[in-house]
């Protein structure tokens, strides 16, 4: 029986390199330090799950973000991982030898390995936009599909469909939840999604060998429970009624809400403004550009990238991403409006990093990494956070 | 009027700056729920410092203000946009962002909804950033004893 610590250990990779990374695991994922010897536990003890990774109509943006996890360590451990299987990007096998390695792990680990799907299939003309050794990639996609024991759906062309299937999407282009209708599927939306979101989900899944709670949408709640708006660092300017009313005006240089402008921030769903991207550097809006959607299903086909937010169908709910297409029940009576105030607050306030309440049970919550920390003023910050003891 | 009048000083500062704020900016905002007016509420003497919430057709608000004691009255610190402070309250830890506006100076938000459009009425608005702010400073009760079966017992559930 081979671990996932004798592999990486094969690799090159160091005892102490192998702690850190689970450390940094645990902090990525809002678990807390303390469940950084539970990671390396498990990945000790486990057999090593198989990954298989496979590519449909997409454009790398994926795999790029992925290989450009911050931390050097985790990306490496994390490839480590995952390279040993399939993916026919990265991998240094090719043609038959790449296919003997498919048909090698689906059969001999039948019902044990995790497929991961970058892109999706186009249906039309029986599959013919999208050949993939040989033949179209949707018959390969259910073949793999098949006896996987979980899937997940990178970024947004897996799991709603994206640029390809945007009107009048005429390969047909489909997300793989509507192929893929027999097993437990993570969709990991973004165009591409946050490097350390995709690292930190796929450990997640092989370290604790479960899939991580999902929202209605099927989206993992410790990172996709919050619209970017709720936590944007332009927020009070929001609030105060500061926009931006034209590129370059005074409001722009001054940092104002970008709302005005076609900043979609309000409707969608991502850790961009709390995690951030390139080693929680910098995202869209503290670049001075609106967020553009790109998590949300079908965001190609919902106007210009400019045009304002106007409808919030049933989005009422902040951070509650459980409610979006189900009724949003209206808040009328007083006990009613009274548990939505307790709820907010409740959703407002910091977990201290677990991200698991007292009896172990995940909260769907995961603490900022960042701890509110804004690149620019950093220094400010720090003098700012905690009070009292 | 005499209700009115006996509001505090503050709370009635922060609702005519909002006021102000709705009357001009925000006037033709397409998230406003226009059941909601603006109105500050239930601000109370928290350490020095002074914590209430604040209710707009936009957002509604948790939302301190610094208290008496000078302009950091209460640890209310003058923080840029970008910046926040955490605050330990009974209930918890809560990130509050920094601003400030003239006339009112510098104040601390923590927000609770936005857009609000869930509310039928400003009633109801009223009554869950009431409900919010009694439970921010009050002491959660300890959790109850998990109910584990013996099933669950043997295997997790």
């Amino acid at each position: 029986m081979e671990t996932f610590y004798d592999v990486l250990r094969r690799q090159g990779i160091t005892r102490r390199s192998f702690v850190k990374f689970c450390s940094l695991t645990a902090t990525s994922l809002g678990l807390g330090s303390a469940f950084a010897p539970r990671i390396a536990h498990a990945l000790e003890t486990k057999p090593r799950t198989p990954v298989l990774w496979l590519h449909g109509l997409e454009c790398t943006c994926c795999s790029e973000s992925f290989i450009r996890s911050a931390h050097p360590l985790a990306k490496d451990v994390v490839l480590s991982m995952l390279s040993l299987d399939y993916d026919d990007t990265l991998m240094a096998a090719a043609g038959h030898q790449a296919h003997a390695i498919l048909e090698e792990i689906t059969a001999k680990h039948k019902g044990e390995y995790i497929l991961a799907v970058e892109g999706n299939p186009p249906l039309a003309e029986d599959g013919m936009f999208c050949i993939s050794g040989g033949k179209p990639f949707i018959d390969k996609l259910k073949w793999v599909a098949k006896d996987a024991k979980a899937v997940i759906a990178w970024g947004s062309c897996a799991s709603w469909g994206c640029v390809q299937a945007a009107k009048p999407n005429p390969t047909q282009a489909t997300p793989i939840h509507k192929v893929i209708t027999d097993k437990p599927i993570v969709k990991v939306p973004g165009c591409p999604p946050i490097a350390e979101v995709m690292t930190a989900v796929v450990t997640y899944m092989l370290t604790f060998d479960r899939i991580p709670e999902l929202d209605r949408q099927g989206r993992p709640k410790m990172f996709y429970g919050q619209r970017i708006h709720d936590k944007c660092y332009r927020r009070p300017h929001f609030d105060a009624g500061q926009f931006v009313e034209a590129w370059d005006d005074e409001g722009a240089r001054k940092g104002y809400c970008l709302y005005k402008v076609g900043c979609k921030g309000p409707t969608s769903y991502s850790p961009c403004s709390t995690m951030r991207w390139n080693e929680g550097v910098s995202f869209p809006i503290a670049s001075g550009h609106g967020c553009i959607g790109c998590s949300e299903d079908g965001f190609w086909d919902k106007g210009s990238f400019y045009d304002r937010v106007t409808q919030i169908n049933a989005f009422g709910v902040e951070g509650n991403a459980d409610r979006i297409g189900g009724a949003v029940a209206a808040v009328t009576g007083t006990a009613i409006a009274a548990h939505a105030g307790l709820t907010a607050l409740k959703r407002a306030r910091l977990d201290h990093g677990t991200g698991f309440d007292r009896n172990g049970e995940e909260t769907g919550q995961r603490r900022d990494p960042q701890g509110g920390r804004r690149p620019a003023e950093t220094a400010a910050v720090d003098q700012n956070t905690g009070r009292g003891a | 009027m005499n209700a009115v009048e006996s509001r505090p000083a503050d709370e009635l500062a922060l609702e005519a700056l909002f006021q102000g704020v709705h009357a001009t900016r925000m006037r033709d905002l397409p998230l406003n729920n226009p059941q909601l007016r603006v109105e500050a509420l239930g601000f109370r003497d928290w350490q020095g410092a002074r914590v209430g919430a604040l209710v707009t057709p936009w957002s509604v608000l948790l939302t301190i203000l610094p208290g008496p004691g000078g302009a950091d009255g209460g640890g209310v610190r003058r923080l840029s946009v970008g910046c926040t402070q955490v605050w330990r309250f009974p209930s918890g830890e809560y990130e509050f962002h920094g601003h400030e506006a003239e006339g009112l100076g510098h104040y601390q938000q923590c927000s609770l909804f936005s857009p609000a459009l869930e509310f039928e009425s400003h009633e109801a608005a009223r009554i869950a950033a009431l409900a919010a702010l009694d439970a921010l400073l009050a002491v959660p009760p300890p959790p109850e004893p998990r109910k584990v079966s013996r099933r669950g017992l043997l295997l997790g559930g």
